[in-house]
């Protein structure tokens, strides 16, 4: 009993000290989950990560090497970067080809399960990869092996880790599971990681894109605006608030938008905006803005209603605001334009009619009449030649008569007196261009430019004392035949006496002197200038 | 209704040579011609006192429109046309359906237009 006694006592110790190196192990190891456990749950970056999960891989499972392989499929096929290791030199690996899926990795990148041996040199998938057999040179010196992939929850392998020892037959059952439970955490850690680290990029593309849209809509000098179709909140950028006179730091709300609204353009702005968020029409508009101060500037918004499946409707509207002020005014010149030009064309053809009309009653023959009338149309497309070199502003008075007469052969004989030229409006010019014209064509028909001794003096200044100011000029003819009032009232008598009088509010006199034609005009300056 | 011969017209036109044109029609015509004339001033003033039984107005006036002459002569009761280059198109508001002789202009439409100037002379 004794002996027994005894011999069971010192099994019974043998079994105690073996049960207390086991559960000192146990508590070592647990320690160590729970370390690693918590390392993993503070976070960091992935590297970090892997590298506690590597480094407690090796302490748990007492490997002499451990390593992590990050599964990455390039498009050669696939290769595998090596992530953390521990217990060798990262020269180690670095000396030899990325690790390839051959038969002893491929259960790991496969995700098929754990690959545990004894002696990984005695098992059968060791070394068949050509043109290599057997450890490849400057391979680790690894007998036992342990390879666990990390699998996340939905299925997918993100790489393996991978234990290994000289020795053989270093890892037991226990350190698989352990290993397993490890890599199941460090899977659940590096995809934290990786959702964190895509939301971050995500976010800085997304930080990019606005500052790229924000760079267009700023160059362009287009406002942004939101809409909260329900509360009415209304959200403008800087340019936006611009765009309605407000400075950036004034609030400016929906309210104070549709206040600024032209009242003539509000109801029209309104039901738009109504039409957008109902039935999710484009909202595409130009309205007239009052901004604080009184001036009116145009504003050009488009923009469209977001629908939301849960809401059965639109909650929010968004776009964007121009201010088209200048476009706006650039069509109202153009309008008034082309009302002018049609004006003018049609003020002509009446002109040309009136002409035709005129030499027709003062004309004795077809010769005579053609004679005349293709002169004073010539003279009234001279004037048109004219307005139109100085854009339609007007032109000079010595302009005039340097036009009128430039297909006189007399011009040389005619002399100028005057201190000041003067600009005339294009209706001013237009009405002294044609009696420029009567004046010259009678001068060479019957006056002094009929002789080859005549000569004609122009002369024009500001009366004196006269207020408001008067332009008198005179057009005095000189060594031409003697001179006879017509007996007949020609075209050019009446254009200038009564037509050009009444046109610019002017009196014009014609003396029949007997030395020559003597035309007096006396025409007020506000009538002439532009 | 008024015969055109003796009718007394105020012709209200910026433009010589267009006026003296309208001058020559309404003379053949046998109208006699008041004015014309080629200020706003002056031809608010004829409008507003001078003998006439109907008017021609020259829409524009040196870049002033004519209407206030038009008020003023419907204020008295005178039948008048404009004479435009832009058709109705030019006319304001509140002169939309006034009688437009389109420029340019033949005689028989001027006599067309009187006419009916005429018919509302009483």
């Amino acid at each position: 009993m004794g002996l027994v006694a005894e011999d069971g006592i010192d099994d019974l110790t043998a079994r105690l000290a073996m049960a207390q190196v086991a559960l000192a192990d146990e508590i070592r190891r647990s320690r160590a989950l729970n370390r690693i456990a918590e390392a993993l749950g503070a976070g960091g970056d992935a590297e970090t990560l892997v590298q506690i999960v590597v480094d407690g891989g090796v302490e748990l499972t007492g490997a002499q090497f451990g390593a992590f392989f990050y599964n990455v499929v390039d498009a050669t096929g696939e290769s595998f970067m090596l992530y953390s290791l521990a217990g060798a030199p990262r020269a180690a690996f670095e000396n030899f080809p990325m690790p390839r899926k051959t038969e002893v990795f491929a259960p790991t990148f496969d995700g098929l399960g754990v690959v545990r041996s004894e002696d990984i040199t005695q098992d059968p998938r060791y070394g068949h990869n050509t043109p290599r057999r057997g450890m490849p040179e400057g391979h680790l010196p690894v007998r036992s092996y342990l390879a666990v992939p990390v699998i996340t929850r939905e299925g997918s392998v993100l790489g393996g880790l991978f234990f290994g020892h000289p020795e053989v037959a270093r890892f037991d059952a226990r350190a698989e599971s352990v290993m397993v439970g490890l890599a199941a955490q460090a899977a659940v850690a590096i995809e934290s990681v990786r959702s964190r680290e895509a939301a971050q990029v995500e976010l800085d593309q997304r930080r990019d894109t606005e500052e790229r849209l924000k760079f267009a809509l700023d160059s362009g000098r287009l406002g942004s605006w939101e809409l909260d179709v329900e509360t009415r909140d209304y959200l403008a950028s800087d340019i936006c608030k611009a765009n309605y006179g407000r400075r950036p730091d004034e609030d400016f709300g929906f309210a104070d938008l549709v206040a600024s609204v032209h009242p003539g353009d509000r109801e029209r702005m309104s039901a738009a905006i109504e039409d957008a968020i109902r039935h999710g029409a484009e909202y595409d508009i130009e309205y007239r803005v009052r901004i604080p101060g009184g001036e009116t500037r145009w504003v050009h918004a488009r923009g469209r209603a977001a629908q939301t499946a849960d809401h059965g409707g639109a909650r929010r509207m968004a776009g964007v605001s121009l201010d088209v002020t200048d476009r706006k005014r650039a069509e109202e010149r153009q309008k008034l334009l082309v009302n002018e030009l049609n004006h003018r064309v049609k003020n002509t053809l009446v002109s040309v009619q009136s002409i035709a009309s005129q030499t027709l009653r003062t004309t004795d023959s077809p010769e005579a009449f053609r004679e005349a009338f293709e002169g004073r149309l010539m003279a009234l497309s001279h004037t048109h030649n004219l307005l139109t070199e100085q854009n339609w502003e007007g032109a000079s008075l010595r302009e005039i008569f340097d036009f009128e007469l430039e297909a006189f052969a007399a011009r040389e004989r005619i002399d100028f007196d005057y201190i000041r030229d003067l600009q005339l409006s294009p209706k001013s010019t237009v009405a002294l261009g044609m009696a420029v014209h009567e004046l010259a064509t009678n001068a060479l028909k019957y006056g002094a430019l009929s002789t080859p001794q005549g000569r004609v003096q122009v002369v024009w200044a500001l009366e004196p004392a006269s207020e408001p100011p008067v332009l008198r000029l005179t057009w005095t003819e000189s060594g031409g035949p003697p001179v006879v009032p017509p007996t007949r009232h020609g075209f050019g008598a009446r254009l200038l006496e009564k037509g050009l009088a009444r046109e610019l509010s002017a009196q014009v006199n014609l003396a029949y002197d007997s030395l020559g034609l003597v035309c007096t005009m006396r025409l007020p300056i506000r009538a002439l200038e532009p | 209704m008024k015969p055109l011969t003796a009718l007394k017209v105020l012709v209200v036109e910026d433009e010589a040579l267009v006026s003296m044109l309208v001058e020559d029609m309404l003379s053949d015509l046998g109208c006699v011609v008041v004015g014309p004339a080629a200020e706003l001033e002056e031809a608010l003033r004829l409008a507003g006192s001078a003998d006439i039984d109907a008017a021609l107005l020259d829409v524009n006036l040196g870049g002033r429109p004519i209407f206030p002459v038009a008020d003023a002569l419907k204020e008295r009761g005178v039948p008048f046309a404009f004479a435009s280059g832009y058709g109705e198109a030019g006319l304001s508001e509140g002169h939309k359906g006034a009688t437009v002789l389109q420029k340019p202009f033949r005689e028989a439409d001027l006599r067309r237009v009187l006419e009916g100037l005429a018919a509302q002379v009483v």
